[in-house]
């Protein structure tokens, strides 16, 4: 039971306070919580998401700049409480088109509204977003400019949706769309690791299967897969019927109007990686010189963009300078640097080489950071997962079927 | 060109967000009072007040208090606009409580919305009449309450079934049976969203009537997959309370593995699991961790002692063993693992876990292994998210780490995890290593050694020492490892001292000391090459670990001792510069040098020794003076033995709880229900009977737990004082300084000795060293200092006391007030209940003579029943009757449960006969397991049995210490800081009771004193302590009482600690005091219950 909820701006202001019961918590919690935070380095990224305070129990999320804190002084699953606040930072992002501190500031009211439907006494309400999108009416541009115009506006929905009394909760009942579509994507993630020796230790795909579906009436879908072996673990929308999976591994399933994450897997031991980072440093007597290689190593048959390669400098490092023969270096504050390289040009690899000045009384490093590499490739699961096909019941007409792929990387480093 | 860009850039930027804002309630937010909102809240447009509603809230929002608009915001509460409406009524949640009477009015408006058409305002009225919490109002909101759980609308039902709790918690203390009465209707109602709100309501109005659930046990589960997530989880965790309750364990599964495994003999504790096939077959026997699971099954089930003393004792009692227990093709069993088994597919993560809680104590063993994979895959979702199942890993992994062996690349560290993960990742993995992934494993922690955060690397380090001692066919690698982890640290640390790297080194040679100890006979070369780079290690408690070693193991093999000669001559020489903690170490070793030392040897050692002791007589340090005066080689003292096991990871709760990730029992924190507790009788009856009386009154509710959640968590605090003490490493290596140059001056050989070299590489270095027992330790730590942190952080209102004493100057000190105690009786058994035996008990303030663990507890037997009864008894409910009859077998596990060897009830003999209206009265003698927790007892009458509880009561843990004010004072002193701890709290009693003191010609003083002895009876009524003396402020004011002060003294049973109690009064007599209690005891959990329970009973 959350007794109440605060958002944090990243510097530690209050923006808003939700009481959820009638046991109210005084936001000087939120004080302590800063103070915790500060004591901890001032990172509310890096700090423990479940805190003992003196008087309660904090649940903390942190995403996009805001913290998202709730407190409690009962037993309760800490996952039930952090996967709410995941949630709730989830259907503001749907809502205002984003998430920082100013958005949440100039649409509080609806923030408000918002908390208010999705949690009562402490207990999660409704969550579906598309029963929210209907009790209260997302801004935009059009309700804006009215507001503007006629100086009233309400969002607030007049009537009560009528999917809370259906068996399906996630769909509107009498959906009428001029379109009728049906997309499909395969989006993955890669989460690779090199050690330092340059072995891939551990290569894995995280996968999920968004479906935008614009479908009149109660369409029934089904998504077979020519491959499911491959999928190590799997986790589905509440829409999905198990039944089917358990017996056949067919996703048959009534989808909620627009987008939704229909499935997350998980494909476990990869043997390659489409791109290799190849970091060296070496390092005597004082100085110390850094080069890193890029290059693409099994062609995925498609452009690899948004290449970059990023690592943070350590401490003893106090300053550096470096030439890319490809691409920008951006190096930040707390020494992050930051390498764009974007696509692999042809006929050339990209090149990072610079020089590290140590600290005064250093003769080698004796830490060596880890780099992070960011890619995207369009059009490729590189998972080898295929959809086999999709068939929709259940509508007047034969619906557009669109189907896409998207690689990206995920948690993929190189040590070095 | 560049800059232009960027400039034009942010320009762009600057103007779209501008334009994004157009529209927004942003000028709201940020102006919130540029207008006047009064006028605009009597508008007579909807639009302009919903602006001035917008404002309140954003004022709201900003943390200012406008309650002063409350009762302009109530009249609009008749509002048809549901704009405005759901605006009203976030205000009016808010401030409601504050503004009781004008809240009043908008009642009327409610009652009428609840019979609108449209099923929303049906349901925000009922929601919003729940919420505001007037007591006033509570029997309308349990008559609308009733009639929306039978609303056409499933919307509006829900909100009924969330609305209970809302009223339960503002007015429960009449019959429960109304409450039960709608969560049976709503559980029973077909719609699944209504169920799992209804589930909701079941946890928290009535979470022990599991009878509810019998009757629709099958229609639940089945419809389990439908509810929407959230009602899921407490579904879930209601209907395995109700197997446990109803059916017992599961024969197959891991929470009774326990009774197989202790008939047979297990050599080791830990797993020899081959780690392949991942086969269930190999895994009964000896690869699971007993002693873990006995534990485990101990922390999850209420009262398992009894159930395990009765399964353990072989076959002959076959007839109690099938109470306890079902199999796992009992019906329901089945049921519920095959409903809740889809749910692991979910995308709630907290779902799949509590899914998977459900699979770990009640599947068949063999079946476990599903949940592992959904669980590792929750990994892959939010940072907050993998923290907390990362906790809960690590319980399942020491329980049955081969469960997990084959899955360890989910454990590998990546550099987006933070901190504690990282250290969870490392604990996890150094427990499922196996002798095949061991190579991998290791090869990982080569690379996490270079890694730039050193707190890590000094976890690693510590976790590949966990490895080498757990697989001793690694122990010689990692130690080669860890040596050169050890010279290579040492080698830098001479240049410079860099953050954490000290705490590296200390670990790396702790790791090898645990290792060594394991085999010292074949390790003693990495003794002397330790040894020989004595002077190289430059960290005081790096080299007060390599010196402890050399004395521990000075006679070992055949080229320490003859290195050991050249090795004390070196300290001799650099005894004069050492630290502290190292002096204390080489006088260590020097002694037990010269202990095993023999013939030609022990005259230099004699030598050597006594110049030692010349030096540390003049030692600035207290401690290395008086050190010399203690007999040879018995200086070792405690702090060097790293591998004293972690207390805090013996804490287990159940699965997915927030106790088990806060390491305390948070307040409402419920242990699984007895096996088979809940029986036919109370199916059929369908009321509440006796036993489950005393659960519901102990259980649920919020006020009384309160106070436990205080104690809970300073209970960890205390501990995490002890650790810290044998958290040597942390400690020593920050607080020391860094050492002079003094020994740079002798660079020379000390010893010389062949084959010693060692290469310090660091590219082809080949990490597979060990170094120490602590990771866990660590880990478990974390957590619990927090805790104290927040203890210490909380500014307890000391400085408030003090000053307010100073304040009033002239004051009369009165040690003798004459006051009446009356001790409180507490009801242990109702006569209504069992056939008219009454039995009411209250704490004695005699003291025991037999033990210190003892309280006394004066019972009182009455029959109140026009019968005599006959044989009556007392005794501990724990251990009734079927302790006795345990066989041997159990012996082990019985003294791992037990905690103490005092029995917990020194019982008086039985009652032969009690005549009708009579009264008796008995002394016992009552260890309670701790001095929050209740003691169950069994009282024995006419042959029946009947349990209950018998609660202590704190304030009989102390007894009297009798001091003078001025010796008080000077306790007070001693005590400062952390053992201090106050609370400030309101008193109302003397209103009524001063009242008519104040008709007669009342003096000043006589009220005051009056005051004093009302306070004085409350508190000795409460505790067993002594007033030191009253101190009364003389002022002028007549009517104020500020600067009363009352001191009381006492001193803890157990340990005869002092236990000062000062209550501070502020406040006039007209109205009610504001108190502030104080108290100072050594002991901060007792001392802060002690609080809690003080200014509870002054409220």
């Amino acid at each position: 039971m959350l007794q109440c909820i605060f958002f944090l701006s990243d510097a530690g202001e209050v923006m808003l306070e939700k009481q959820m019961t009638g046991h109210h918590v005084d936001r000087s919690i939120c004080s302590w919580f800063w103070d915790y935070v500060l004591s901890q380095g001032g990172d509310p990224s890096m700090i423990l998401p479940v805190i003992a305070s003196p008087t309660h129990y904090l649940f903390q999320v942190f995403r996009d700049g805001i913290v998202f804190l709730a407190c409690t002084q009962v037993e309760m699953p800490p996952l039930m409480g952090i996967e709410f606040l995941c949630r709730v930072a989830d259907v503001l992002t749907d809502y205002l088109g984003g998430l920082n501190e100013d958005v949440i500031k100039d649409n509080f009211v609806i923030v408000y509204e918002l908390l208010d439907e999705m949690m009562d006494n402490g207990v999660p309400l409704t969550t579906e977003p598309n029963i929210l999108r209907e009790m209260l009416a997302p801004p935009n541009i059009v309700s804006k400019m009215l507001s503007v115009v006629t100086g009233k506006n309400s969002n607030v929905s007049t009537k009560l949706p009528d999917a809370t009394a259906s068996s399906i909760p996630w769909r509107k009942i009498n959906t009428k769309h001029s379109s009728n579509e049906v997309y499909v994507n395969l989006v993955e993630e890669m989460d690779a690791i090199f050690n330092r020796d340059g072995i891939l230790v551990k290569c894995e795909i995280y996968g999920e299967v968004q479906v935008n579906s614009h479908l009149p009436g109660l369409p029934d879908l089904t998504l077979s897969f020519s491959n499911p072996s491959i999928l190590n673990d799997v986790r589905f929308h509440p829409c999905v019927r198990f039944r089917p999976w358990e017996a056949d591994q067919i996703l048959s399933f009534v989808p909620p109007d627009g987008e939704f994450r229909l499935m997350s897997y998980r494909v476990k031991k990869l043997k390659s990686t489409p791109i290799y980072v190849k970091p060296q440093l070496t390092s005597n007597a004082g100085h110390s010189r850094i080069s890193v290689l890029v290059g693409i190593h099994n062609d995925p048959g498609k452009t690899i963009d948004s290449i970059t390669v990023q690592f943070q400098l350590p401490l003893c490092v106090s300053s550096a300078n470096f030439t890319p023969n490809h691409g920008t270096v951006n190096i930040l504050a707390d020494k992050t640097c930051r390498w764009s390289i974007g696509q692999v040009p042809k006929g050339k690899s990209p090149c990072l080489s610079g020089n590290l000045v140590l600290e005064a009384d250093l003769e080698k490093l004796h830490v060596f950071p880890v780099f992070r590499v960011g890619f995207r490739i369009m059009g490729v699961a590189s998972s080898g997962l295929q959809i086999h096909r999709l068939d929709v019941k259940n509508t007047p007409s034969e619906p557009y079927k669109g189907f896409r792929a998207l690689t990206q990387s995920g948690e993929y480093e190189v040590r070095s | 060109m560049f800059h232009q860009f960027s400039a034009t850039a942010e320009s762009l930027s600057k103007a779209s967000s501008l334009v994004l804002r157009i529209g927004t309630d942003a000028h709201l937010y940020d102006d919130p009072d540029d207008v006047s909102i009064g006028p605009l809240l009597e508008s007579r447009f909807d639009s302009e007040k919903v602006d001035a509603l917008k404002r309140l809230l954003a004022l709201l929002a900003q943390g200012s208090d406008v309650s002063q608009f409350f009762p302009q915001v109530v009249k609009n509460v008749a509002s048809q606009s549901l704009e405005l409406k759901k605006l009203v009524y976030l205000y009016l949640l808010h401030y409601a409580e504050k503004r009781q009477n004008e809240a009043l009015l908008s009642i009327n408006c409610f009652q009428k919305d609840l019979s609108d058409t449209n099923p929303l305002v049906r349901a925000w009225a009922l929601r919003t009449m729940a919420g505001i919490r007037l007591h006033a109002v509570a029997p309308l909101v349990l008559r609308a309450i009733t009639k929306c759980a039978r609303d056409p609308s499933a919307y509006v039902r829900k909100c009924a079934a969330y609305a209970l709790p809302k009223l339960y918690d503002l007015h429960h203390d009449e019959d429960n049976s109304s409450f039960e009465e709608l969560v049976d209707i709503l559980l029973n109602d077909h719609s699944p969203g209504v169920v799992g709100a209804a589930a909701a309501a079941f946890k928290s109005v009535c979470p022990s009537s599991l009878f509810l659930i019998a009757k629709s046990f099958r229609r639940l589960c089945e419809i389990l997959p439908d509810v929407e997530e959230w009602g899921q989880i407490v579904l879930i965790e209601i209907l395995l309370r109700y197997i446990i309750a109803r059916h017992g364990i599961v024969k197959e599964s891991i929470m009774f593995s326990l009774s197989t495994m202790s008939t047979t003999p297990v050599a080791d504790g830990f797993p020899t699991f081959s780690g392949t096939s991942g086969s269930c077959q190999t895994l009964v026997g000896t690869t699971c961790d007993v002693n873990m699971i006995t534990l485990m099954c101990k922390s999850y089930i209420d009262g398992q002692i009894e159930c395990f003393a009765q399964t353990g004792c072989s076959n002959s009692s076959d007839d109690k063993l099938d109470l306890s227990l079902t199999s796992s093709t009992n019906d329901d069993v089945v049921m519920l693992l095959r409903c809740t088994s889809p749910l692991l597919w979910s995308h709630n993560s907290a779902v799949v876990l509590a899914a998977a809680g459900v699979h770990w104590i009640m599947a068949p063993r063999e079946n476990i292994e599903r949940i592992i994979k959904p669980l590792l895959f929750i990994l892959r979702s939010c940072q907050a998210s993998k923290y907390v199942i990362l906790c809960n890993l690590l319980v399942f992994a020491k329980a049955v780490p081969p469960f997990f062996s084959q899955y360890y690349e989910d454990f590998f560290v990546c550099s987006y995890d933070t901190y504690q993960i990282r250290a969870l990742k490392l604990e996890i993995l150094s427990i499922i290593a196996t002798e095949s992934s061991i190579p991998i494993i290791l090869q990982e922690f080569q690379d996490y050694v270079k890694d730039p955060d050193r707190r890590f690397v000094a976890d690693t380090v510590a976790a590949i020492g966990l490895c080498a001692q757990r697989l001793p066919m690694v122990a010689s690698a990692c130690l080669e490892g860890l040596l050169a982890i050890t010279f290579y640290e040492s080698s830098l640390s001479s240049s410079s001292q860099i953050d954490g790297e000290a705490g590296v080194l200390v670990q790396a040679i702790m790791s090898i000391k645990a290792i060594i100890k394991q085999n010292p006979d074949s390790y003693d070369r990495v003794i002397v090459q330790l040894a020989c780079n004595l002077d190289r290690i430059k960290i005081p408690a790096a080299r007060a670990l390599v010196i402890w070693i050399i004395g521990e193991y000075s006679v070992i093999g055949q080229i320490i001792p003859k290195v050991v000669p050249s090795i004390l001559n070196y300290l001799a020489w650099s005894f004069t510069s050492e630290e502290p903690d190292t002096k204390l170490q080489i006088l260590n070793t020097a002694a037990k040098v010269l202990l095993c030392a023999q013939g030609a040897d022990s005259l230099a050692f004699r030598k050597i020794l006594s110049y030692f002791i010349e030096l540390a007589k003049y030692d600035i340090n207290y401690d290395n003076g008086r050190m010399h005066h203690e007999p040879g080689g018995k200086i070792l003292n405690g702090k060097m033995h790293s591998s004293i096991s972690s207390t805090k990871s013996s804490r287990i709760y159940l699965p997915g709880s927030l106790s088990q990730i806060v390491l305390h029992a948070a307040s409402g924190y419920e242990p699984l229900p007895k096996p088979c507790s809940l029986l036919n009788t109370d199916l059929t009856a369908g009321v509440v009977n006796e036993t489950n009386d005393s659960d519901i009154s102990s259980g649920s509710s919020i006020e009384e737990s309160g106070s436990v959640y205080d104690s809970d968590h300073s209970s960890i605090s205390s501990d995490d004082g002890n650790e810290s003490v044998n958290d040597s490493n942390d400690t020593e290596s920050t607080a020391l300084a860094v050492r002079n140059d003094v020994q740079d001056v002798r660079e020379k050989t000390l010893v010389d000795v062949s084959n010693v070299n060692v290469c310090v590489d660091d590219s082809n270095e080949n990490t597979k060293g060990n170094l120490s027992a602590f990771i866990s330790t660590d880990l478990a730590e974390l957590m619990p200092k927090l805790a104290l942190e927040s203890w210490l952080d909380e500014e307890p209102g000391v400085s408030s006391i003090q000053t307010s004493q100073q304040a009033s100057s002239g004051r009369i000190s009165i040690n003798n007030l004459n006051c009446t105690v009356t001790p409180k009786l507490h009801s242990l058994l109702d006569p209504t209940t069992n056939n008219g035996l009454r039995v009411e008990y209250a704490f004695s303030y005699e003291i025991s003579t037999i033990s210190s663990m003892l309280v006394l507890v004066e019972i009182f037997f009455e029959n109140c029943s026009s019968e005599p009864i006959k044989n009556i008894a007392l005794k501990d409910g724990e251990s009734s009757s079927s302790v006795e009859s345990s066989d041997q077998v159990l012996g082990e596990s019985e003294s791992l449960l037990r905690t103490a060897n005092v029995p917990p009830v020194l019982s008086t003999e039985e009652i032969a006969s009690l005549d009708p209206g009579q009264r008796v009265k008995k002394l016992i003698e009552i260890r309670f397991p701790h001095h929050l927790l209740p003691l169950k007892l069994v009282v024995t009458c006419n042959g029946k049995k009947f349990s209950t509880k018998l609660w202590p009561d704190i304030g009989y843990f102390l007894k009297p210490l009798s001091m003078n004010t001025s010796a008080f004072i000077d306790h007070e002193r001693q005590l400062p800081g952390m053992f201090e701890y106050s609370k400030r709290c309101t008193f109302k009693d003397h209103i009524e009771k001063i009242a008519p003191v104040k008709d007669d010609s009342s003096i000043h003083s006589d009220k005051i004193i009056l005051l004093s002895q009302i306070l004085t009876s409350k508190v000795l009524s409460n505790c067993n302590v002594s007033l030191v003396c009253a101190d009364i402020p003389v002022s002028f004011n007549i009517d104020d009482a500020s600067g009363l002060c009352l001191r009381f003294s006492g001193e803890l049973l157990s340990n005869s600690k002092p236990c000062l109690i000062s209550i501070l009064v502020e406040g006039k007599f007209s109205e009610p005091f504001v108190l502030t209690v104080k108290i100072n005891c050594e002991e901060t959990v007792f001392g802060l219950n002690l609080l809690n329970r003080v200014a509870a009973f002054l409220q």
